[in-house]
């Protein structure tokens, strides 16, 4: 069997379908067609009213001063001036962006470094599942290990002690918690997307790497001639999925700092969703409702231009085999 | 069948479902309201979770009250996340007919929007033979943010918290006999206690609303309540520059220039460093009076909890912070009148008693009985002529979050000096209220 053959069924479906097609739709064509508004219609209503309409009335309520309570004052674009022109949310769209690409790329690049070790490793199996593990563990597991293993008197400094290091670094000094986070991130979501990338690589038929055993290619010349492009739109799906996670992450930048959830986790370290969080819920202030929204209402829209872009960027004629 | 058939079957079988759901949803109206045959129900969402020790005495509380007029109560143990959830239900008709938190969070959710009711009916009822206005010291109402517009208290605290440089009497038995009288003397204190090779202060440098105790203590013992609130919301930023503030700041500098606080508090997780000072790692430790629980089980045997109060100012008349916890009544609740009954019964002796003696919190009746650890803290709040909130009652949007708090925490961490902190303060808080319009 080749590949061609497969194609050509796929794209050119039989010419008794289209006949039929022209005279209005076979049967099967006409029942789906039917069937669509009382099978779509509850989703598409379910989807306006739990997801559209409380988008618009974000967008609303990001034009207004409001407490989440009482009267609302219609300021116009007053909050997004405000919230752009806070050198904080600067800092917090930086750091989320510095999430998005810099954890972003290592991930990547470490996922499909391990898809080349893990393709033909012994147990690759239980290798997969330990890389995956992390990702199960809740974020805030996370946040009270970093206690354990960086307090001033934790498990790193009584390791070190005995090594005659007298006056360790401060670990946890506010200025080193986003690093931590940034690593830790890695360590968790690259299990994740190797899982899937591996899930591409797996559908890859095995003649193409004997082919490539037979013309000598290194393991890189396979990754760039074989690999990346028969998983580019499995690729493709996980950076759009990053993209959108990324610009989310919230708890474990909440767990992190800042006593694991009982106070506020140092400014060094907020991304947008802290930011907006902190500026609608965090109960020490008078909630500024509108200021949060806008907040909001601007990664949505960082979200959906990196999306479309991705998209873009990520286009190719899909190959099929 | 025909395909028309198919969809009518397939509609009723998506209405069917829809009513389904609906009817859940009203069977649990039907229940709760089905229970108010002798006498009204109020929904309550506390404050408090199943287990803690305020929630135990507040239910049995609850149950007295439920017995002796026949009222039902409905309560949610929500826990602390209760303020922040009412703010969207006010919106909606899922209110709760009372609430509890401290001032500070009910404030923002309620008070400062004119979302409550006034408690007159409550302070009104007699209680014990007394009005419940007679009940509550005249110097906890006189704190402004718990009264609306109209004058009236829209809050009625149950508890309250406070601070305290805690310590053990165990260890330090002088201390409690003998505090530091000033500033001075408490840095002879730390200095003496240095030079002893101890580990003066204790700090969980991650917590900032810890950290800026002592820069809001300082300036208000020196400058007199409201004067952090005066500083925070000068818009010209002008008051910043006042001598005092850079005085209390250099306080601040001082424990960290002096290097009297405990190695690695900068770089640590709450609650590690209290552990430390409960262990007996560090002799002093500024902090809430919810010290003496929150480091119970973790204490070193024979550990005796004291406290002194934040020195004081010669010039300047005595004073104690007071954060209270209450109740408050949303202004759409559906039952208001047996919730202002509610409220005013939980002020009775003996669930005071209980406060101070099971929950070992600081009941808000002057005559309620106390545990032992708290006896400095009650009796600085009782001497004191002037009460003062946490933070000095700051409520603006996010200035605590986002502009003071981490400049403080530069200042309390060693990352900046006094001066820099003063300036960089002035500049954030022009900007803040340029920011506000």
């Amino acid at each position: 069997m080749s590949a061609s053959t497969l194609k050509r069924t796929r794209r050119n479906p039989a010419p008794a379908t289209k006949s039929e097609q022209g005279r209005g739709g076979s049967s099967i064509e006409r029942q789906r067609r039917k069937l669509l508004v009382p099978f779509v219609g509850p989703a598409f209503l379910f989807y306006t009213v739990l997801f559209i309409v409380p988008s618009i009335a974000a967008v609303w309520i990001s034009l207004n001063e409001w407490a989440g309570s009482g009267p609302m004052t219609f300021v116009g674009f007053k909050n997004y001036v405000k919230v752009f022109q806070d050198p904080l949310f600067v800092k917090s769209f930086g750091n989320t962006l510095l999430l998005l690409f810099v954890v972003g790329a290592a991930i990547f690049i470490l996922a499909f470094a391990m898809t080349l070790v893990l393709r033909d490793m012994a147990a690759k199996k239980i290798a997969r599942n330990v890389i995956f593990f992390p990702h199960l563990i809740n974020a805030l597991v996370f946040g009270i290990l970093a206690g354990f293993i960086f307090n001033p008197g934790g498990m790193v400094n009584s390791l070190l002690k005995p090594l005659g290091v007298t006056e360790p670094p401060a670990w946890l000094a506010q200025d080193n918690i986003f690093p931590l986070i940034m690593a830790t991130m890695v360590l968790t979501t690259t299990g994740y997307f190797t899982t899937i990338i591996m899930a591409g690589v797996d559908r890859i038929p095995p003649y193409f790497y004997e082919d490539c055993a037979l013309a000598g290619a290194t393991a890189l010349q396979r990754l760039r001639y074989v690999i990346l492009p028969l998983t580019w739109d499995v690729f493709g799906t996980c950076a759009v999925l990053w993209t959108i996670s990324s610009v989310k992450i919230f708890e474990i930048i909440w767990v992190f700092g800042g006593s694991s959830g009982a106070g506020l986790p140092p400014t060094q370290t907020w991304s947008v969703a802290v930011y907006t969080y902190v500026t609608a819920f965090s109960g020490m202030s008078t909630p500024a409702y509108g200021a949060a929204t806008a907040s909001a209402i601007i990664s949505l829209a960082l979200v959906t231009v990196l999306v479309v872009l991705l998209r873009r960027a990520m286009r190719r004629d899909a190959i099929e085999f | 069948m025909s395909t028309k058939s198919r969809i009518v079957r397939t509609l009723a079988v998506l209405a069917g479902a829809s009513m389904a759901l609906t009817a859940c949803g009203g069977g649990g109206t039907a229940d709760s309201s089905s229970g108010a045959k002798d006498g009204g129900t109020v929904t309550y969402w506390s404050m408090w979770k199943v287990g803690e020790a305020q929630q135990k005495v507040l239910a049995s509380a609850i149950a007295d009250f439920e017995k002796e007029t026949g009222n039902k109560v409905d309560v949610q143990w929500q826990g602390r996340t209760n303020t922040k959830k009412i703010i969207p239900a006010l919106n909606t008709n899922n209110v709760p007919d009372i609430i509890d938190g401290s001032n500070a969070n009910l404030d923002i959710a309620l008070g400062s929007t004119g979302q409550a009711l006034p408690m007159t009916d409550a302070y009104n009822t007699e209680i014990d033979g007394k009005k419940l206005s007679e009940l509550i010291p005249a110097k906890f109402a006189a704190v402004s943010n718990i009264k609306g517009k109209d004058g009236q208290p829209w809050m009625v605290p149950y508890s309250l918290t406070s601070d305290g440089i805690w310590f053990n009497a165990e260890k330090s038995p002088d201390l409690v006999t003998n505090p530091p009288a000033s500033w001075d003397d408490f840095i002879s204190l730390l200095d003496k206690e240095k030079a002893a090779g101890q580990t003066p202060i204790a700090a969980d440098g991650d917590i900032a609303g810890y950290n800026a105790y002592w820069f809001v203590s300082s300036l208000i013992h020196s400058e007199g309540p409201g004067s952090f609130n005066k500083i925070a919301t000068d818009k010209t930023g002008a008051s910043w520059d006042s001598p005092a503030v850079l005085d209390a700041a250099k306080k601040v500098q001082q424990l960290v220039d002096g290097k009297y606080l405990i190695d690695g508090y900068n770089a640590s997780k709450w609650p590690a460093q209290q552990q430390a000072w409960a262990t007996g790692g560090a002799d002093l430790l500024f902090n809430g009076s919810w010290i003496p629980t929150e480091t119970g089980t973790y204490a070193a045997p024979g550990f005796k909890y004291a406290s002194f109060a934040f020195p004081s100012v010669a010039s300047q008349p005595s004073m104690a912070r007071a954060d209270f916890t209450g109740f408050a009544i949303p202004k759409n609740a559906k039952n208001p009148a047996i919730a202002q009954k509610l409220a005013a019964f939980l002020m009775n002796k003996k669930n005071q008693d209980d406060m101070g003696t099971v929950a070992k919190v600081l009941p808000v009746r002057a005559d309620a009985a106390i545990s032992p650890e708290l006896t400095a803290v009650k009796k600085n709040i009782d001497d004191a002529k002037e009460i003062y909130l946490g933070n000095d009652g700051v409520s603006a949007p996010g200035y605590l979050e986002k502009n003071f708090n981490p400049t403080d925490d530069l200042l309390f961490l060693g990352k900046i000096d006094a001066g820099e902190f003063v300036s960089k303060m002035k500049a954030e808080t022009i900007a803040y209220w340029k920011a506000q319009g």
